[in-house]
């Protein structure tokens, strides 16, 4: 079976659903990003419509768009954290995802202890972890910084631990969202290396970003929403030197 | 989108099972929570023990005296133990989905991990302070072996009960912030509505009702009984399987109907 992606038309409708309240209501509403419609206790906000493309192995897509365009919610679709409201959406492969760097990781855990907790919830065994953790440590290159808890790093640290566990075990197909710029240059360069790498042994990179040389370093095709719609999908032609 | 009954059953079915293959996760959880509650500590979790203690130590100093009720100081310890069990993790249950937020926007792990996860963690929390609870009973009451084991089969009803109550409230909490303050106050009054340090004396009225209709009443007597009197209270742990059952039917629907919706609320 060979790595995939492939939507077709779909779309992602958040329904704002307000949580019951006595308090009274807060008027305050998005004035940016998707449309709103509905009033009162339903209403929603179409965060993608319609969107369709198709990626294989050896792909980057770079995702770009303005501010509420849609990226963060097609890579929370596309790594099933939500599930598509209308049309369908097809993967084959292993997901893993790197999104605020926040998001899965526990503050109070040492770096080590959230190096096992992730590979726990990524389903590796109890022999894969062990085995894969002197890599993740030193790809990281946290050095005695491993043993303190996480909340003791850096934004930048941070990233480079959520990197290093998410990319050790080869994913398949690696989605990430704008955090990447965390790192500093050196790791930067090297992260893009790996992320190389693992397209190179037929995997899928999604990228979110709105810093366009990221996207032209990295990637070999760009997806453009507004609005969440589909503005433009198309290959990335290499820069010349 | 109207879900099906039958899209609901499968979804609540395919969350409960892959919540409980996923046991490596919760298990690493629920330790990683108890240290988190303790980390900083000296004595650790030996607070749980000395904090039960305290609690139960004082119920007795105040209400002792003049009591009629027969062996008070362990009909109040145990009553405790059970309240203190199921209270704190209902009070833990309501913010459940919501402190997890970080987790079930950024990964895809069922939610009935969660759901283990706490009740995991009332487990071991329960082994702590049971551990107190046990050395009380050692002292006071001396029970046999068979008062032991009816008094575990007590325990082990409300632990059967945990994922399908934690799972109740947990939803209920995230959909209705409200709730959290209205159960805080409800457990809180609760305490002194619950025949835990209390007995009726048949003489009809609010109290005998409250002591009937009050469901946490049972739940102390199938642990409690079995020590004070020595009996296994039949009708009682009738009654408590079949809460349990109750709850676990309304916790599987609630989670197939609701477990897609709850990222976008908490
Ligand atoms: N939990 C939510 N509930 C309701 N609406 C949401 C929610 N999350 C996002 N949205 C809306 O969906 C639209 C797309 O948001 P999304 O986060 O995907 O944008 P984005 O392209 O990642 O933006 P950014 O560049 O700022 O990260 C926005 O209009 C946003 O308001
Ligand atoms: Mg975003």
């Amino acid at each position: 079976m060979t790595v995939s992606i492939k939507a077709q038309s779909v779309g992602l409708r958040y329904r704002i659903l307000r949580p019951l309240t006595l308090r009274p209501k807060d008027k305050r509403l998005l004035k940016t990003g998707g449309t709103i419609s509905g009033s009162g206790r339903r209403q929603h906000v179409q965060a993608l419509e319609d969107v369709s493309f198709e990626l294989s192995a050896g792909d980057r897509l770079g995702l770009v768009g303005a501010n509420g365009a849609g990226k963060t919610t097609l890579l929370k679709m596309l790594y099933g954290i939500m599930e598509p409201t209308s049309g369908s959406l097809s993967i084959s492969g292993r997901v893993d995802a790197l999104f605020n760097i926040n998001l899965g990781f526990r503050p109070e855990a040492t770096g080590r202890r959230n190096i096992e907790l992730r590979g726990l919830i990524n389903g590796w065994t109890r022999q894969q972890i062990e085995e894969a953790m002197p890599e993740i440590i030193e790809f990281s290159e946290l050095g005695d910084f491993i043993d303190m808890p996480f909340k003791s790093y850096s934004q930048g640290m941070a990233a480079r631990l959520a990197f290093s566990v998410a990319t050790t075990l080869t994913p398949e197909i690696l989605l990430m969202d704008e955090w990447i710029g965390a790192g500093d240059a050196a790791f930067q360069k090297k992260a893009g290396e790996r992320m190389n790498a693992l397209t190179g042994q037929a995997g899928i990179v999604v990228l979110a970003s709105h810093n366009d040389k990221l996207i032209r370093r990295v990637c070999n095709k760009v997806l453009v929403l507004e609005k969440g719609r589909v503005k433009k999908f198309a290959p990335l032609e290499k820069k010349r030197a | 989108m109207r879900m099906t009954l039958q899209e609901v059953f499968k979804g609540a079915l395919a969350e409960i099972a892959s919540g409980f293959r996923r046991y490596p996760v919760w298990v690493a959880l629920a330790r990683e929570s108890i240290g988190d509650q303790h980390r900083r500590t000296t004595l650790g979790p030996l607070w749980l023990v000395l904090n039960y203690f305290l609690f139960a130590g004082a119920f007795v100093v105040v209400f002792g005296h003049r009591n009629e009720i027969e062996n008070f100081p362990a009909y109040v310890a145990t009553g405790l133990y059970v309240w203190l069990l199921m209270s704190e993790t209902i009070n833990m249950a309501v913010p459940l989905f919501r402190r997890e937020a970080n987790y079930i926007k950024g990964t895809t792990l069922p939610l009935f991990v969660y759901v283990m996860r706490l009740a995991m963690q009332t487990v071991i929390r329960g082994a702590y302070s049971g551990a107190g609870w046990i050395v009380l009973m050692l002292f006071l009451v001396q029970p046999s072996l068979e008062q032991w084991l009816m008094a575990f089969a007590g325990l082990a009803v409300i632990v059967l009960a945990l994922p399908a109550v934690i799972t109740i409230f947990a939803l209920l909490g995230a959909f209705f912030p409200d709730f959290e303050f209205i159960t805080g106050n409800l457990v809180r009054v609760g305490m002194f509505l619950t025949p835990i340090f209390w007995i009726h004396g048949n003489d009809g009225g609010l109290r005998q009702m409250l002591y009937e209709y009050n469901p946490f009443t049972h739940f102390l007597a199938i642990v409690r009984q079995p020590i004070i009197s020595g009996e296994l209270p039949v009708m009682e742990l009738v009654l408590c399987l079949g809460i349990s059952a109750f709850a676990w039917v309304l916790a599987f629907f609630l989670l197939g109907a609701l477990r897609k919706k709850v990222v976008f609320v908490v």
